[in-house]
């Protein structure tokens, strides 16, 4: 490892100095010679393959979750870095961290060899959360197509049905294979097709069972154990409420709801959540009484917020306060949550 | 420049961790002030009517996103000039006329999208974050590596970075490439990309006309069509020219739904640069054909004052608002350019 670091300052080094000399010169007017200034090949893989060994498994900073940075949270002891972390996104590299003003430069050494802006293989607790939310989105879509699909208004229903197949089913592909679920991209596919062309066939109804029982059974690979932990559920939780809040304000405009799409997706990752919440409540109620109160009361105001899978007239709330009381339920279940964590690193 | 298209992640991820023992930053001033004092130069040739442009925080402004173009913020890493560009997907409501408002998802705050501009040869590289609730892409047109084509979802609060090295030049664009994307287009999701000649083209008034077409009742069929984002703004706020000046529009074409428009000017012809990836003009006219995603560079100069319309000539899709036109101002000292005959 230290050899290679010196081995990469030379290169450095050299480069710096070629750049130096290039400031005088249009070098980039030259179509050719950004090409060739690149590092070779055998340089690259070189740093590849050494920087891979050792070091801790690396959290990208564009993509995680708020409890997998909370490990920085910790190792820093900043109140609501995690957050803050969130908020400065997209990051170009580590140390726009630091550019940015989320930490200092001896913060930022504390934790530099843990983060990465690059693509990482998840593991542990964070791929279990990262899966179960994705299904949990495709799990909201079916729940309000159901309801769409019921009041005998197919059309609506359509794009509930397409979505999860269109902007997620191809995210979590890999991890359905690796966790050997039988694929269900062409159960949802053809679901969609004969509602599009025929929706009053009565196959709708058997294909739809059969597509939200997909779902149901690619959720199931996960422990019970997990499935049933409220530091783990309330993750998958604000995960959903977090996608909810951006889709109902993407609903309104004026003071009316102008997109129903966006409404009834919303309304389906609100409705999901909740019943994820009341599976765990009694056990959050024992452990964090006041937390449960809270969550809870703010969940019962939030499911108002959608009467039915039908916009109402005027909407029930502002997206302002769907967003407050969507924070007031992750403020209150991050506290479970950083209990579970530290509980599961001990 | 064949191996730079080979190159893959492992060997941007690489690039990178040389980035972190130190070459990042160093010489950026240098090029970067250098390009910028070219482009003021060549501009000072360039008669452009001063513009007042209301300030405004409004997701459309169709005379702001005329002229602008994002020029990213310039890096030298590695001996090779880094453009990097910041987009965020958000949503927003714009006003399409007095009575009629309309959900949309903006980047960086607007619609269409930023212009971002690069030079052929720079590394391109697109920070893309996603607040807008669904997953959201980023899809450049050009030449890259798989990985970077964009295609993959990007899920609600996450980011993801794109990429890749400027070519070949010419004026492209880019795209959510979420399915329907017909919807994810429509709403608002796409911008113009050029990528600038090793040979910088003449100096000329240039200018970005998007054109775009809007479906608010989800019917799959548009009932209002814009240029810049806006209905009619232009035919309202004619655009000002100078008289004999030459003018290169960029012009694209993202109107889902309907399979092709024209672009016509009057009581002109333009010379044809299309896809703008040759220097010289393929054809002269005064109509072009653009289906989906086309775009052209057009170049011309008028050498008579007053206002001239500019619309496709599918005449419906210009009455329903896809319909400006600009103002030329006399100018008595100005010689006929070269290139009018
Ligand atoms: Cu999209």
């Amino acid at each position: 490892m230290k050899k290679f670091k010196y081995f990469c300052l030379t290169i450095a080094t050299a480069a710096i100095v070629s750049l130096s000399a290039c400031n005088n010169t249009p070098t980039a007017e030259n179509p050719s010679a950004p090409a060739t200034t690149s590092p070779s090949t055998a340089q690259v893989t070189e740093a590849t393959t050494h920087s891979g060994h050792g070091g801790k498994a690396k959290i990208n900073i564009n993509t995680a979750i708020l409890s997998e940075l909370d490990k920085f949270e910790a190792k820093l002891g900043v109140p609501a870095l995690s957050n803050k972390i969130q908020a400065s996104r997209p990051y170009a590299s580590p140390e726009d961290l630091v550019t940015k003003k989320v930490i200092t430069q001896e913060q930022f050494d504390q934790i530099k060899d843990q983060v990465t802006v690059q693509e990482v293989v998840l593991t542990g607790e964070t791929k279990d959360v990262d899966y179960m939310t994705k299904l949990g989105l495709m799990k909201g879509h079916l729940l309000v197509a159901q309801e769409l699909l019921d009041k005998n208004l197919p059309k609506q229903a359509e794009p509930h049905i397409g979505h999860p197949v269109e902007e997620i089913y191809v995210d979590v592909e890999d991890q359905l294979n690796e966790r050997k679920v039988k694929e269900f991209k062409t159960t949802l596919v053809s679901l969609q097709d004969l509602v599009k062309s025929n929706p009053k066939n009565a196959k709708v109804k058997t294909d739809f069972t059969a597509s939200v029982e997909s779902v149901d059974g690619a959720i199931a690979v996960l422990p019970e154990a997990q499935r049933t932990k409220p530091g783990f559920v309330l993750q998958v939780i604000n995960g959903l409420l977090d996608a909810a809040n951006s889709e109902y304000g993407a609903a309104i405009a004026d003071g009316k709801i102008a997109a129903a799409i966006e409404y009834q997706d919303s309304r389906g990752f609100v409705v999901y959540a909740d019943d994820l919440y009341k599976s765990i409540s009694s056990q959050v109620a024992q452990s964090s009484p006041d937390a449960n109160k809270a969550i809870e009361a703010s969940f019962s105001d939030l499911v108002k917020v959608w009467p039915s899978a039908v916009p109402p007239a005027k909407p029930v709330k502002t997206p302002v306060e769907v967003t407050q009381l969507i924070k007031t339920i992750e403020q209150n279940s991050q506290k479970i949550i950083d209990k579970s964590s530290t509980k599961a690193q001990r | 420049m064949p191996n730079n298209l080979l190159l893959g992640k492992e060997q941007l991820f690489s690039r990178r961790q040389l980035l972190k023992l130190g070459i990042c930053g160093a010489g950026v001033a240098g090029t970067a002030a250098l390009w910028h004092t070219l482009n003021a130069q060549s501009k000072s040739i360039v008669k452009v009517p001063p513009l007042a442009i209301a300030a405004t925080s409004q997701t459309t402004n169709p005379m702001q996103m005329l002229r602008n173009f994002d020029y990213g913020v310039v890096k030298q890493e590695n001996g090779r000039t880094v453009r990097e560009f910041q987009l965020t997907a958000g949503t927003s409501v714009i006003q399409l006329n007095s009575a009629v408002s309309y959900n949309v998802w903006d980047l960086n705050g607007r619609i269409p999208g930023p212009t971002l501009r690069a030079k052929q040869g720079e590394r391109v590289r697109i920070l893309f974050l996603n607040k807008a609730g669904h997953s959201h892409s980023l899809h450049f047109h050009g030449v890259h590596p798989a990985e970077m084509d964009g295609i993959r979802p990007v899920s609600n609060g996450s980011a993801a970075i794109y990429e890749f090295d400027a070519e070949p030049y010419g004026v492209h664009l880019y795209h959510c490439h979420i399915a329907p994307v017909t919807r994810h287009i429509a709403k608002g999701l796409y911008g113009m990309f050029i990528i600038d000649p090793p040979t910088p083209r003449p100096p000329a008034d240039e200018m970005v006309l998007v054109m775009a077409g809007y479906d608010v009742n989800d019917d799959s069929h548009n009932e209002y069509y814009a240029f810049n984002g806006l209905p009619h703004h232009f035919m309202d706020n004619p655009i000002p020219i100078y008289q004999n000046q030459l003018i290169r529009l960029y012009v694209l074409n993202i109107i889902e739904y309907d399979p092709a428009v024209t672009f016509h000017l009057h009581a002109n012809f333009f010379d044809v640069y299309r896809s703008g990836m040759t220097m010289t003009p393929s054809e002269k006219t005064d109509v072009i054909t653009m289906g989906v995603a086309e775009r052209h560079i057009l170049e011309f100069a008028f050498r008579y004052p007053g206002k001239y319309m500019f619309h496709p000539h599918q005449d419906a899709i210009a009455e329903n608002g896809c319909m400006g036109q600009f103002e030329v101002i006399a100018d008595k000292s100005s010689q006929p350019p070269r290139k009018t005959s």
